[in-house]
């Protein structure tokens, strides 16, 4: 590596280098308290595996370059000077990591290691060596915010097929607009996936309660925050805080996607509107009796998994668990603490790099399908996309025999429509 | 020798001292300098009042009760007894009421806080020889270790001398008056401390702990001050 390169990755490094990313980097005592965090070391038990030893490979960097004593005295921190085969330890490192921050609830200072691994992102980067399919992606996603125009229409077609699958299913409910956009003083602004699925049976539970609310253009996931570029992160996000302001809605709701949702409402900062993902609105809509549940739509026992970004990094732990009451009487959680729950193994962006990731994924995830398993649900809710797509690949590999559903459909499909609760209503 | 012995209880350990007062501050403030991270970093769903919990967090390590309870009981057990006896080295320079409310002589303990420490010392370094503890570990994390070790080891010969052998040459009266001169700015060897039997061992303690008081500020020791904030941080 010349000294230019090493020069402009350890101006990224710097870049990175805040309070608590200090406090990360230095305290770590190696105690190994974090070994049995990491579903990848559950399942693939393998140094390297580790939280503490994935940290390490940032640390020795951040020693060489950045602490006295990595000055003075390498040896005894094995500080470690930027080469060609660190930057392979960092890839390895950082894309077998998913950023679920399990280890974070072992460690007993709190170490974040999704953030030390953010730093192994950046690096990756700046040095060309990052997943380019996560880079392309999140570069069509600013994209689109810059040229919105010329999506419009396309979009807009699209559109127009969904709402009549919507009208099919929940005809009563639709009122005139079916799936409204662009609408200006709208209460909420639903910022969906590209996907159908995504779309449908948000659109009918929003209509059944009756909501004011408008889609989004864009999707809510963001590729920059899977590839660890705070750049294309924060402009990712800006399309959509932009689009909120301009159609002056009260409060965004991202769909299920978990990172999207953490995002938002972590990043988005102090904005005239509140951030919440569709699982709380749909909560709150059961609690204020705008929708009610048919709770002989699912058969046979169900579980829940608990998206990382969500719950043990976004809070919402409760929602979920109170739509499932309305939803099955047979609820089963998977641990007794969901801040305990295991990564499905597809976060950090290795859902979104498909095939070449997939074998990994199924091996490093086998405490998850044996966490499934054990509680013989025969339905496996989720909201996340992402999880959601693992969780299917984990269901065939594994043979779990079981039904992965998004949350927002089952409400979607469990939903009891208008004349049937006011024909209740008359009796 | 007895030039060695000088430069070892007079100098060194004021370089120590300001290196390790001066280091330290130097290194927090450089931290506390650097911005805020921009997004919470909690942990949900920690509920409650923050700072009772991050206190419990940062001073009774229940996550660590809860995955390594061996290594928890070696942990509290060592900074228990490492914080009893700075109490202890406190009161070789005067008599503190405070710390008498269980009262005691100096040190407290009667030579089983050190004998505690050396254990908890001689467990932390033999887990780091057994694998994964082994490949996580980097060279600092056994440095620190022996030379703790051997500080305590030496330090603590010379309190069980004392307290189980009625050793009686070198006692508290001498370690009072080197300690105040020190303090005071007018450095002075007291015959027992410079001729006693001990006073190799006392020299050899000395210079162990000026060594690790030096490398604390440029070390993972610094969890000292910084697992408090970092607690905090989880708790959001």
């Amino acid at each position: 590596m010349d000294e230019k390169t090493r020069d402009d990755l350890l101006k990224l490094f710097q870049s990175k280098l805040n309070r608590a990313m200090t406090f990360y980097l230095e305290a770590c005592s190696r105690c190994g308290v974090c070994t049995k965090a990491c579903h990848v070391y559950a399942s693939i038990p393998q140094i390297k595996n580790i939280a503490a030893y994935r940290a390490e490979i940032v640390r020795r960097i951040y020693k060489k370059y950045f602490r006295a004593q990595g000055k003075l005295w390498p040896s005894a921190g094995e500080a470690k000077e930027l080469s060609e085969m660190v930057l392979q330890e960092l890839y390895d490192a950082a894309y077998s990591c998913t950023g679920c921050r399990r280890c974070v609830v072992y460690c007993p200072f709190g170490i974040d290691t999704q953030m030390i691994m953010s730093v192994a992102k950046l690096l990756l980067i700046g040095a060309n060596s990052e997943p380019e399919m996560l880079t392309m992606l999140a570069d069509m996603s600013i994209e689109k915010g810059k040229s919105i125009e010329i999506f419009k229409e396309g979009f807009l077609n699209g559109l127009k097929n969904l709402e009549a699958e919507v009208v099919k299913k929940w005809q009563s409910e639709a009122g005139e607009t079916v799936i409204p956009v662009d609408a200006e003083g709208a209460d909420l602004l639903y910022v969906a996936l590209a996907g159908a699925h995504s779309i449908i049976p948000a659109a009918a539970v929003f209509n059944a309660a009756g909501e004011n609310w408008t889609l989004s253009f864009f999707e809510a996931v963001n590729f920059g925050a899977f590839v660890g570029d705070p750049t294309r992160t924060r402009l990712i996000l800006e399309r959509i805080v932009n689009e909120a302001r301009r159609l002056k809605v009260k409060e965004v709701c991202i769909c299920e996607c978990g990172t999207a949702f953490r995002v938002m409402k972590q990043l988005s900062g102090a904005q005239p509107f509140k951030v919440s993902s569709v699982t709380e609105v749909h909560a709150r809509y059961i609690r204020e009796g705008r929708i009610k549940l048919n709770k002989s739509k699912l058969q046979g026992p169900v579980t829940y998994h608990d998206p990382c970004q969500l719950a043990r990094n976004g809070g919402v732990m409760d929602e979920p668990r109170y739509i499932l009451k309305h939803l099955t009487d047979d609820f089963r959680d998977m641990s007794p603490d969901p801040k305990y729950n295991w990564c499905c193994g597809g976060g950090g962006g290795l859902v979104a790099l498909g095939e070449d990731t997939l074998d990994f994924r199924m091996k490093s995830a086998k405490v998850k399908a044996d966490q499934v398993q054990k509680t013989g649900a025969k339905i496996l809710a989720t909201a996340c996309e992402n999880c959601h797509t693992q969780l299917d690949n984990l269901n065939e590999h594994y043979r779990l025999g079981v039904d992965v559903l998004f949350l927002t459909s089952m409400v979607a499909d469990a939903l009891v429509r208008v004349q049937e609760r006011e024909s209740a209503k008359a009796a | 020798m007895q030039t060695v012995y000088y430069i070892i209880l007079v100098p060194m350990v004021y370089i120590a001292f300001a290196t390790f007062f001066l280091g330290t501050l130097f290194r927090l403030l450089k931290i506390w300098n650097e911005p805020k991270n921009p997004a919470t970093l909690k942990v949900f769903p920690e509920r409650g009042p923050k700072w009772p919990g991050t206190l419990y967090d940062t001073f009774l390590l229940p996550t660590v009760r809860k995955h390594n309870f061996v290594l928890w009981v070696f942990l509290m057990v060592f900074h228990i007894s490492f914080l009893l006896l700075i109490i202890g080295h406190l009161e070789l320079f005067k008599d503190f009421k405070i710390f008498q409310v269980i009262p005691h002589n100096i040190f407290m303990g009667r030579g089983f806080l050190g004998l505690f420490l050396a254990i908890a010392l001689l467990f932390f370094l033999f887990r780091r020889f057994v694998s994964p503890y082994r490949e996580l570990s980097v060279p600092e994390d056994y440095y620190l270790l022996i030379l703790l070790f051997l500080t305590v080891l030496i330090g603590s010969q010379m309190d069980w001398a004392r307290t189980w052998y009625d050793y009686g040459e070198l006692g508290v009266q001498d370690y009072r008056e080197y300690l105040l001169s020190l303090l005071y700015l007018r450095p002075e060897l007291p015959l027992g401390v410079q001729f006693g039997g001990h006073s190799f061992m006392l020299v050899a303690h000395v210079f162990l702990a000026n060594v690790f008081l030096m490398f604390f500020p440029f070390s993972k020791i610094m969890h000292s001050f910084l697992a408090l904030p970092m607690n905090r941080l989880r708790r959001g």
